[in-house]
């Protein structure tokens, strides 16, 4: 691989990452009411905040995309798209997970589940939509317009899921935490913000350079020789 | 704003000459509160708690079809291309096609709720208007998002699938705040919260007709 | 809420599992489309 800076952020992450998530599992303690299980905790929550921060990047690539028109924003698009999308589907298997020994079912209508899930199809729809289109200018438009609806709609889905359930029964989730486990948890988050980054960055430019590829003109042919006519004596 | 009125002429005018196939979407809206009530079975009293979610179930499924044909003719025999040469902006064919597509899918969806009081034996408890302005502002919420993600996918040939695959993630807000507004007129509503359902469907309708009607212009130039 | 949930590590190591298969599987898509381009 080209050696770029992004290789040495991304090692740095998965290094934070690694140290934090031994740490979790070996070092800290268990937590008061989950016991062993609160240790999905160091994985899970960083995934959350790094997932939507990829598609915040998203939102922000699709709107210069869109206001541009140039290829680099188009490529950023897909590129954060593509690892949101890794991050969050990651972020219901773990939450899934964790909802069976805490909440005794694998699936709950936790409106944060509950909207990651919805957002996987929104964003993931991003994605067939831009293997559709063969046409770069157009792919760059109607994704971008696909991915800012998507974000605006996510705070709007969390909460209608939120209010939808609160009427019927009130969901606990570990929102303090407890001192010994916060050194290791934003370990975890930092970690795994370089390891994305490193990714999102390698990722746009493979596509940068696949859509430079795309929308070259083709080559003019070679100019002929000059007609060498010879003459008949 | 006489362009989105012109707009909105032509498309009642259309839908208006082809009345059969209103008839077979309205058809369709009605076999579909059928199979419901066979797929969930002859206990009355669960057709009758769920009747808001049938309701709201049949017109999203009978609005892809309204949507897709809607943009459909439009991108035939180039008429969206020949629409945009002449000086009508983008957003006024939005909001006129946008406004014929609501204006349909509130026609299935009066067509719907009487078809869901017989077959789901619901009551209505609270006054009629509440379940009037819900429908009303459900398929409001339905039509934005729905007429530009139908213009976005007219062109691609062969692709209806991606209609419902990017509509129904975004309209979720929409179906929750409408069923639940809809069993809340026909079951009850003790806390009095039809108020807030309505609300949200009504900020829902604000930020997308907005939106949609300034994305408009890029995605049909494209 | 009774006590601290007792056990659970099969939870734990499948999330953990799923995780780092999830990002070795996203670093090796990276790696295969360098090669490519």
């Amino acid at each position: 691989m080209k050696a770029k800076w992004e290789l040495g952020v991304g090692l740095f992450g998965l290094l934070l990452l690694i140290w934090s998530h031994y740490t979790g599992l070996f070092v800290a303690p268990p937590e008061a009411m989950m016991g062993d299980v609160g240790r999905i905790l160091y994985a899970h929550v960083p995934t959350a905040w790094v997932g939507l921060l990829t598609y915040l990047v998203a939102f922000i690539a699709a709107v210069g995309a869109i206001w541009t028109g140039r290829w680099a924003w188009d490529a950023m698009v897909e590129a954060s798209v593509e690892v949101g999308l890794l991050l969050n589907v990651l972020l219901l298997v773990q939450g899934s997970l964790w909802a069976k020994p805490t909440w005794g079912v694998y699936w709950t209508w936790d409106p944060r589940l509950t909207t990651c899930a919805i957002m996987v199809v929104a964003f993931g729809v991003v994605l067939t939509l831009r293997r559709q289109i063969d046409d770069p200018m157009r792919r760059l438009t109607l994704s971008s317009v696909a991915t800012i609806i998507a974000f605006v709609n996510v705070p709007i889905v969390y909460l209608s899921v939120k209010w939808w359930r609160t009427l019927h029964q009130p969901y606990s989730s570990p929102d303090t935490v407890d001192g010994s486990m916060v050194t290791p948890l934003r370990v975890a988050a930092f970690g795994m913000l370089f390891l994305a980054t490193g990714f999102v960055v390698r990722r746009w430019r493979q596509v940068n350079t696949r859509l430079a590829i795309e929308v070259q003109a083709p080559d003019l042919p070679e100019e002929p020789k000059p007609l060498h006519v010879e003459e008949s004596k | 704003m006489s362009a989105t009125l012109r707009v909105l002429q032509k498309d009642l005018l259309i839908e208006w000459r082809s009345r059969s196939r209103t008839v077979a979407l309205l058809s369709f809206a009605y076999t579909i509160l059928l199979i419901f009530a066979f797929a969930v079975g002859p206990d009355s009293a669960a057709l009758k708690l769920h009747a808001g979610a049938y309701l709201w179930l049949g017109l999203l499924l009978s609005s892809t079809l309204l949507l897709d044909r809607t943009m459909r003719i439009e991108f035939e025999a180039g008429a969206m291309e020949k629409l945009m040469l002449v000086p009508v902006p983008a957003t006024g064919i939005f909001y006129g096609k946008a406004v014929a597509n609501l204006i349909q899918l509130c026609i299935v969806g009066a067509f719907s709720v009487p078809l869901v009081f017989i077959v789901c034996d619901a009551t209505m408890v609270e006054p009629f208007g509440w379940l009037a302005a819900t429908v009303f502002l459900g398929a409001a919420g339905l039509a934005a998002p729905g007429t530009m993600y139908s213009a976005m996918i007219a062109r691609l040939s062969g692709k209806q699938l991606l209609l419902p695959l990017m509509l129904f993630p975004l309209v979720v807000p929409v179906i929750v705040a409408a069923v639940k507004a809809t069993s809340l007129t026909m079951l009850g509503d003790p806390m009095n919260q039809i108020g807030s359902w309505l609300t949200l469907l009504a900020c829902f309708n604000l930020v997308y007709w907005s939106l949609c009607g300034v994305l408009f212009g890029r995605v049909v130039e494209a | 809420m009774t006590g601290m949930i007792e056990g659970g590590w099969e939870f734990v190591w499948s999330v953990y599992g799923i995780t780092w298969a999830g990002l070795a599987l996203y670093a090796w898509h990276l790696y295969r489309h360098e090669k490519a381009s």
